[in-house]
């Protein structure tokens, strides 16, 4: 550690705090005070809980709640596909650097483009159907983004089919600095593949599997937007409405930041609750780390 | 690691950075303090503030308030390029003429067609308005006339250039004009003439009947011709389809508002009887199978690559259809729905337009620049050049338009006294989005019929009610008014 | 997880392989893999092969190969010159946020890592929390704030905000990266007689030159994706990044898909050669975050 002045540190830090004071501090403040407002342009007069009564009653709201609550689905998909993946590469069966390269592409690509394509690509008459009907598959080949049924499962497919690559390189980063040991007393013992995966490798990512469980529970919950702006705009018919997007309209289209504002309080509590495990799980494994 | 955030968090350090956390809040609260009111002109800068400062190469200087001979920058943000594109070069050679003419610039912002009207009532509400605004027909103005926002046009241009200007009677409240017309964005909808002949169809005379319509689609299907082409993904086929449909069905333009304020009921069977007749040609067959999986233009497009007999489009699109299908092929017509109301089967007026800011330092300079874009020279630039068509009546589109399908929709469309004003520009976004949008969405997606479309809007419009209670009492007076028209 | 480094994982050496026998869980293994690649390369070569066709051969024929291979599409998608306006000020975007927030970060994790003041643990936690609040829920205050700075559009503000987005990751991250460099070389520098500014930029910026572009890449990858800030920041035409662009203009106004897929295609180029030439700091940087965050 430098001796320094008591303050010196703190000219350090200035910049940053300024910065993050702005963005962060002075945002967070004022959505809670905006989310008391009628506000009509940049202001307006206090209501109180009005805007959360309104928000709470709006069966579209209803509606977008319940859609990220499903797209939660995609977190147990995303972790066991990922485990399983990174496993296999960790073994490095045949071609195991292709893989890896390959699985990690759609993670560079922007969301928009991506969500262009896939628009283009699963309409009625898309590509997708235009193969399936190729292969015989005709009565696979559904409406995928114009079904009401459908949209919401094809936009978690797209979610997944992007946000996989980055849980196998996590994954096969956390493998690669294990124990080998006790891999390969596994193996003595004669415990078989999918043993040593159970007792053995599993329980050693746990604090990986903790950590992306609530990292993806988070991005299910209030990083989706991309997707949804670009593929479905909440269509067809609010069946793709997500809480992102509830906001984005009520503050830009609808002429409401208010009501947007007190979605956007409701989003950021949500956010808070699932930090606080992430902190005390990350604390866990450096105090584990330490010792 | 040998450093102090290697300890092991206990409870109390938790909270420890909780407090933390809320100091942390507080220097936004302070932030927040420092940004002042509006209405305060010239805030001491606070910490961010002076930051963004810093790193403002491009923060605007604040519009001279020159005495009026001096030259004067006049502020524009609008939005229409990219339905008519050209517009843009045509307005900035405008603005030169105008210069040269009176010594004053106008610097114009392209703005993109979602933030347009909210970046308005922002900066408005912030006081950074710009001194001349695009505004789209309709409530999309009204809310900022109601908020003051913008400044009556009457007493600053000549009567006779804002009463021809094709502004509709959806740019005036209680009296007062606020809105100057621009250019045409009349909705209407185009028929493929060579189609409507091969499947035995007068070309020349294109459905005014419901049943006719029916019968034409059927006609088209057995040829073995898609009818009808739209696409419905990102929601505004189905604004457009209200408009039409429901239209023929009132009296007034003054009904769509009481129906949106509820002293007409959605779940009256005349109110809803269009999206029971969507139900019903899509049930029919007649409309390209993959309406809900594509978006709006790319449905038109079906129609200008030949894949398709009818359409609905606006004005400034008509021109790339024809381009991609040929002049002679194209037919415009009005969607025959045969209502009940006294505006049954006519045409829907609808235009562009521009108004002047109420916080606008130089009010009579915005106006002068604004007569100037209707001068005759102007507008017959506006439609050789750009191709959109001019809403001035006084302009003598007969004679300056040569090619079909502009002239007829030249004739019907703008010049027409008997047009009727576009009664979707008379609901808010939310009724957009979440009842024309939704109910055709619905509809197409089979899980909706018409008396569920009905009842759907009639919920959306007691929301709306509910979270604009500070709106409503603006909307009576604005039935009241039109009720009078 | 290894101590010597925060960004320790070394994805270039896996544990040594198994002996190799041909047996049928190989094979299922294998059709596992082969399956999921198969479903990243189906719209990869989608997007790879359309551009090349004329709208007539796409319309008849949305998975062939492009027959006669077509290359206007490219010009097409260029015309009018708003290709090369997005993406410079998708570049202005990247290079000011990107510099802004490291600059600051470097300057913050110096102090965090080689000094001690009061609440310095608990500020560290709140700033690396930060990484996770959604930006949706800052962003109406932003806009209005910048409107009333009469600062709405302007390059600056959607800099300020990026910046400030991304500065909880570069803090985090390099504070842990200080951290690993020996203390004995600060010691040496300081009976050298170096300034504490000095050790920073002398010792510790160039001894960190792989986190640095580790951080610089995973970074501009955030800002050039971003969709969100850029579309309520940045709403007028001229200052329209690549992202906003081709998502407006992509699809509501385009039906022409090869067109608007030589579009994305170019729009990606910048990332994928960053990712083709630095896959290692890719991976390592969004692990760095992860595995530690």
């Amino acid at each position: 550690m430098l001796r320094t002045h008591r303050l010196t540190p703190f000219l350090f830090l200035a910049p940053m705090l300024a910065l993050l004071t702005f963005v962060f501090g002075y945002s967070l403040v004022k959505i809670f005070d905006f989310s008391m407002r009628r506000i009509r342009g940049a202001t307006g007069p206090f209501i109180g809980f009005e805007n959360y009564r309104q928000v709470f009653k709006d069966d579209v709201f209803h509606l977008a709640l319940k859609h990220n609550a499903l797209l939660l689905l995609a977190v147990p998909i995303l972790v066991i596909l990922s485990i399983l993946i990174a496993v296999l590469l960790h073994e490095q069966v045949r071609g195991w650097r292709f893989y890896r390269t390959l699985y990690f592409a759609p993670y560079i690509f922007a969301i928009p483009v991506i969500g262009i394509v896939f628009s283009n690509m699963l309409s009625l008459n898309g590509a997708v159907n235009q193969l399936l009907r190729g292969i015989g598959l005709d009565r696979l080949a559904l409406d995928w983004l114009g079904s009401s049924n459908l949209a919401l499962w094809t936009l978690m497919f797209v979610i997944i089919w992007r946000e996989l690559g980055f849980g196998i390189v996590l994954y096969l980063a956390r493998l690669l600095s294990l124990n080998e040991e006790l891999e390969d007393a596994g193996k003595i013992d004669g415990a078989n593949w999918g043993q040593r995966l159970w007792y053995i490798t599993l329980p050693q990512l746990k604090d990986v599997t903790e950590f992306y469980v609530v990292i993806n529970i988070i991005t299910m919950l209030a990083w989706v937007f991309p997707f949804v702006y670009v593929i479905t705009r909440g269509g067809p018919g609010n069946a793709t409405q997500v809480m992102e997007l509830y906001i984005y309209n009520f503050a830009f289209r609808n002429s409401l930041p208010g009501m947007a504002s007190a979605v956007a309080v409701v989003l950021f509590l949500i956010t808070l609750i699932f930090i606080i495990p992430l902190f005390t799980l990350r604390q866990r494994t450096e105090g584990g780390e330490a010792s | 690691m040998d450093t102090p955030t290697n300890k092991r968090y206990s409870r109390r350090s938790f909270l420890k950075l909780a407090g933390s956390g809320l100091a942390f809040v507080s220097a936004g609260a302070f932030i927040q303090g420092c940004a002042a009111p509006a209405a305060v002109p010239a805030a001491p800068a606070a910490p961010a503030d002076a930051e963004a400062a810093a790193e403002a190469p491009t923060v605007e200087e604040p519009i001279a308030e020159a005495p009026a001979q001096a030259a004067t920058t006049l502020k524009m943000w609008w939005w229409g390029e990219q339905e008519a594109p050209g517009l843009e070069k045509w307005l900035k050679a405008s603005a030169e003429m105008y210069k040269e003419k009176s010594g004053n610039t106008v610097e114009m912002t392209l703005q993109d067609n979602a933030s347009v009207i909210p970046e308005f009532q922002t900066a408005s509400a912030a006081k950074n308005a710009p001194d001349i605004q695009f505004l789209w027909n309709g409530i999309y103005h009204m809310e900022s006339v109601w908020l003051d926002y913008l400044e009556p046009l009457d007493d600053l241009i000549p009567t006779d250039v804002l009463k021809n200007s094709g502004a509709t009677a959806l740019s005036v409240f209680a009296g007062k004009q606020y809105r100057i017309g621009w250019y045409s964005a009349a909705p209407c909808w185009l028929y493929n003439k060579e189609m409507f002949a091969d499947a035995g169809l007068n070309p020349e005379a294109p459905p005014t009947e419901w049943d006719e319509l029916l019968k034409a689609c059927e006609a088209l299907k057995a040829t073995g011709y898609t009818p009808i082409t739209g696409g419905l993904k990102d929601g505004p086929w189905g604004e457009w389809y209200m408009g039409h449909g429901l239209t023929p069905n009132l009296d007034t333009a003054a009904d769509a508002v009481n129906l949106f304020i509820g002293e007409l009921d959605w779940r009256e069977p005349r109110y809803y009887d269009h999206w029971t007749k969507l139900d019903e040609i899509w049930r029919a067959g007649v409309i390209n199978d993959d309406m809900l999986s594509i978006d709006l233009y790319p449905g038109i497009d079906l129609f200008g690559s030949g894949k398709g007999a009818m359409t609905a489009v606006v004005v400034p699109l008509i021109g790339k259809q024809v381009e991609t299908l040929g002049m002679e092929k194209v037919g415009a017509m009005v969607f025959p729905v045969s209502g009940a109301g006294a505006m049954n089967n006519l045409p829907i007026a609808d235009s562009q337009g521009l108004g002047i800011s109420s916080q606008s330092a130089s009010k009579q300079v915005a106006a002068d620049f604004l007569t100037f874009l209707h001068d005759p020279e102007r507008v017959n630039a506006l439609y050789n050049e750009v191709r959109a068509l001019p809403t001035d009546t006084s302009w003598d589109g007969a004679t300056q338009i040569k090619d079909e399908p502009f002239k007829t929709v030249w004739q019907t469309w703008v010049a027409n006294k008997d047009a009727v004003p576009y009664i979707a520009n008379l609901m808010p976004v939310l009724f957009w989005t979440d009842a024309m949008f939704v109910n055709s969405q619905k509809i197409i997606g089979g899980e909706y019929n018409g008396t569920q479309a009905g009842e759907n809007a009639y919920a959306v419009t007691q929301k709306w009610k509910e979270q604009n209670p500070d709106m409503v009492e603006n909307y009576k007076a604005w039935a009241a008014d039109l009720a009078k028209v | 997880m290894t101590t010597e480094t925060p960004v320790s994982v070394v994805l270039e050496t896996p544990a040594p392989k198994e002996g190799r026998r041909i047996d049928w869980f190989d094979i299922v293994k294998q059709l596992f893999l082969i399956f999921f690649a198969l479903l990243i390369l189906f719209p990869g070569y989608f997007l790879l092969i359309t551009p090349f066709k004329t709208q007539t051969n796409y319309s008849a024929d949305k998975l062939g190969l492009p027959s006669p291979f077509y290359f206007e599409n490219f010009t097409t998608a260029l015309r009018g010159g708003r290709f090369f306006l997005w993406f410079g000020n998708s570049l202005i975007m990247v290079v000011g946020a990107v510099l802004l927030s490291t600059v600051v970060a470097a300057l913050a994790a110096f102090a965090f890592s080689r000094m001690r003041f009061r609440a310095q643990t608990p500020l560290l936690a709140i700033i690396t929390a930060l990484m996770v609040i959604p930006p949706v829920v800052m962003i109406i205050p932003l806009f209005i704030f910048f409107s009333r700075m009469d600062m709405s559009g302007s390059y600056a503000s959607a800099i300020l905000v990026y910046a400030g987005l991304i500065t909880p990751f570069a803090v985090y991250m390099l504070t842990n990266f200080f951290r690993t460099i020996p203390h004995e070389i600060v010691e040496s520098a300081l009976i050298d007689g170096a300034t504490s500014l000095g050790i920073l930029m002398k010792i510790l910026v160039p001894l960190s030159a792989p986190a640095l572009v580790t951080l610089v890449v995973v970074n501009s990858l955030w800002v050039w994706s971003d969709l969100l800030i850029a579309l309520v920041l940045l709403p007028t035409d001229e200052k329209r990044t690549l992202m906003v662009g081709i998502t407006v203009f992509g699809s509501r106004y385009n039906s022409d898909v090869p067109v608007a897929m030589a579009g994305m295609i170019m729009a990606s180029l910048p990332m994928l050669l960053l990712y083709i030439f630095g896959q290692k700091y890719f991976t390592r940087g969004l692990v760095a975050g992860a595995l530690k965050g």
